[in-house]
């Protein structure tokens, strides 16, 4: 069985009788007492968020997902729409799902689409993606005195990430996918 | 910054990171000018004991001390200094303090925690937790003056004013506040607690205890609204939360415990100490056995702390994480931004 050290940002539980996306999750030691786990979870039927508290090593349901692998099409208003690879199938994966990764979404992207009893889930996405930066401000004479060494530029998505002040507009970045940081500048 | 980079390589390159550092050098030696301003004497313990303290769910590291002739004997590092800092107050120091690396084995590492870190603990003889409360305001802001050039200091993106008197709460008065439940009948009626939480649609589990029951309530709605634009002194513990504590007069269902909440840190943890021997034995016996239950070891009772503690004057000490107020200073998002060598750096698989 599961417990609360299986819990991370990628899986799904079984909780309240509804299947549900840990979207955060925060070890609590309140000191003069046992360890807990404060969880923030998405019902992905409702998209209803509920908070709950677990203890620390207590049991927890983890979803079994299947693995597919899909192309990312293009997106509408609510949904994110992908091929199957093998099937040639389309499924649409609603916006509030696919969160913030929406922004790693290129036109034709490979990615495991996370489905369970057929319905997708999630997206699970290459760790380093390389995109184009379409848009970034020359770096301020004075930043690097005051402290900053990043600065915000936006990629092909039209993401905002953080890069180093060199980085000019035009150029290829590799970025973690896992927690949207630069990571280097794209061999060419 | 990039993760991958271990900190000591950081100085260089990291203005941000220079400035964090140097701010937490002149942090630990304002802390020391604020207490001999006030007659604490500085008291030096030792951080590798054979009794490391005994609550239930903490996990010291264990080690074996060796003597030239082949003598060998447990030793732990420790939890914290408490025990010897109650046996000076015993020997009659009325006035003490510490700045000491404590350890604690098995905790995440995570953005408050690393198993290695640094707490300082001050006591009080004839005193009670209301003077740590004023020491804990004052001295914030005393170091958010000398460190950020006032009280008012930016943690996170938000405001926090520093400046005493930091408004008080009652841990049953938060948890009416901020979740409708009475503390006072659950602690009186513990089965009656957990139908209260779970008609709040707070699952709790069979083997749950009042004090489990409690934290998955008070975690998920109460804590997180502690400390928000202004540090709380959260005052009142459950009586069954506070092994050390004195019970509070006149209403024994709540110890004499205090925390101090902080853009949503908890910094401190404070007590009007037990000073009851026969007691205090009692209690260490309670938490032998629950240690033993849960499967960890329990170190034996210390003999010269029990007597200490019988031996003590009415006296209050308080434990507050250095790392953590250097964060709230210098509004570093995570602990490994105000340390050297942060042990997800030192140890890497």
């Amino acid at each position: 069985m599961a417990d609360t050290t299986d819990l991370s940002r990628d899986v799904f539980i079984m909780f309240k009788d509804g299947i549900c996306a840990v979207v955060d999750f925060q070890h609590v030691n309140p000191g003069k007492g046992s360890a807990f786990v404060r969880t923030r979870l998405k019902n992905v039927q409702t998209g209803k968020v509920l908070e709950h508290t677990f203890k620390a090593g207590e049991a927890i349901d983890l979803v079994e997902l299947d693995r597919s692998n899909m192309q990312y099409l293009y997106k509408d208003a609510d949904n994110y729409y992908f091929m199957d690879n093998n099937s040639f199938e389309q499924h649409a994966i609603s916006a509030d799902m696919i969160g913030e990764k929406g922004g790693f979404l290129k036109e034709g992207q490979e990615a495991a689409v996370l489905m369970h009893d057929a319905t997708p889930l999630s997206i699970d996405l290459p760790k380093k993606l390389t995109f184009k930066v379409t848009e970034a401000m020359p770096a301020v004479k004075g930043d690097t005195s005051s402290g900053r060494v990043l600065k915000e530029v936006t990629i092909e998505t039209g993401m905002k990430v953080q890069a180093p002040i060199f980085i000019e507009e035009g150029e290829m970045i590799v970025i973690n996918t896992e927690n949207g940081e630069y990571v280097e500048r794209a061999s060419k | 910054m990039n993760a991958h980079v271990p900190n000591w390589k950081r100085w260089a390159d990291d203005p941000e990171y220079r400035r964090r550092m140097e701010t937490r050098a002149a942090i630990v030696a304002d802390i020391r000018v604020f207490f001999a301003a006030r007659g604490f004497l500085e008291a030096e313990t030792p951080t590798v004991v054979a009794h490391p303290g005994m609550e239930p769910h903490l996990d010291p590291f264990r080690t074996t001390l060796l003597r030239h002739d082949g003598a060998s004997f447990e030793a732990c590092l420790i939890t914290s200094p408490e025990y010897a800092m109650k046996k000076l107050l015993a020997a009659g120091l009325p006035r003490i303090f510490e700045i000491t690396r404590c350890y604690r084995n098995g905790e995440p590492w995570d953005g408050s925690h690393n198993p290695e870190f640094t707490m300082i603990e001050w006591y009080r003889a004839n005193a009670d937790y209301r003077a740590l409360m004023k020491d804990t305001e004052e001295l914030a802001a005393e170091l958010a003056v000398k460190t950020a050039g006032g009280t008012r200091i930016r943690y996170r993106g938000k405001e926090i004013d520093l400046a005493p008197p930091w408004p008080r709460m009652t841990v049953a008065e938060a948890m009416e506040r901020y979740s409708g439940i009475d503390l006072g009948r659950g602690i009186e009626d513990p089965e009656r607690f957990r139908s209260d939480v779970e008609a709040k649609g707070c699952p709790t589990a069979p083997g749950d205890d009042f004090d489990d029951v409690f934290f998955r309530i008070f975690l998920r709605d109460v804590e997180p609204k502690l400390g928000v634009g202004r540090p709380l002194i959260l005052r009142e513990y459950p009586r069954s939360m506070a092994a050390l504590a004195r019970l509070k007069p006149g209403d024994e269902r709540y110890a004499e415990r205090f925390e101090a909440y902080c853009g949503g840190m908890e910094l401190c943890n404070a007590f009007s100490e037990l000073n009851d021997g026969p007691e205090q034995r009692r209690r260490l016996e309670e938490e032998a056995a629950l240690r033993r239950k849960l499967g960890r070891p329990d170190h034996g009772i210390d003999e010269q702390f029990v007597e200490a503690v019988g031996k003590m004057p009415p006296s209050a000490g308080i434990a507050l994480g250095v790392d953590r107020l250097v964060m709230l200073l210098t509004d570093a998002p995570t602990i490994r931004d105000v340390l050297f060598f942060p042990a997800s750096d030192l140890f890497t698989k």
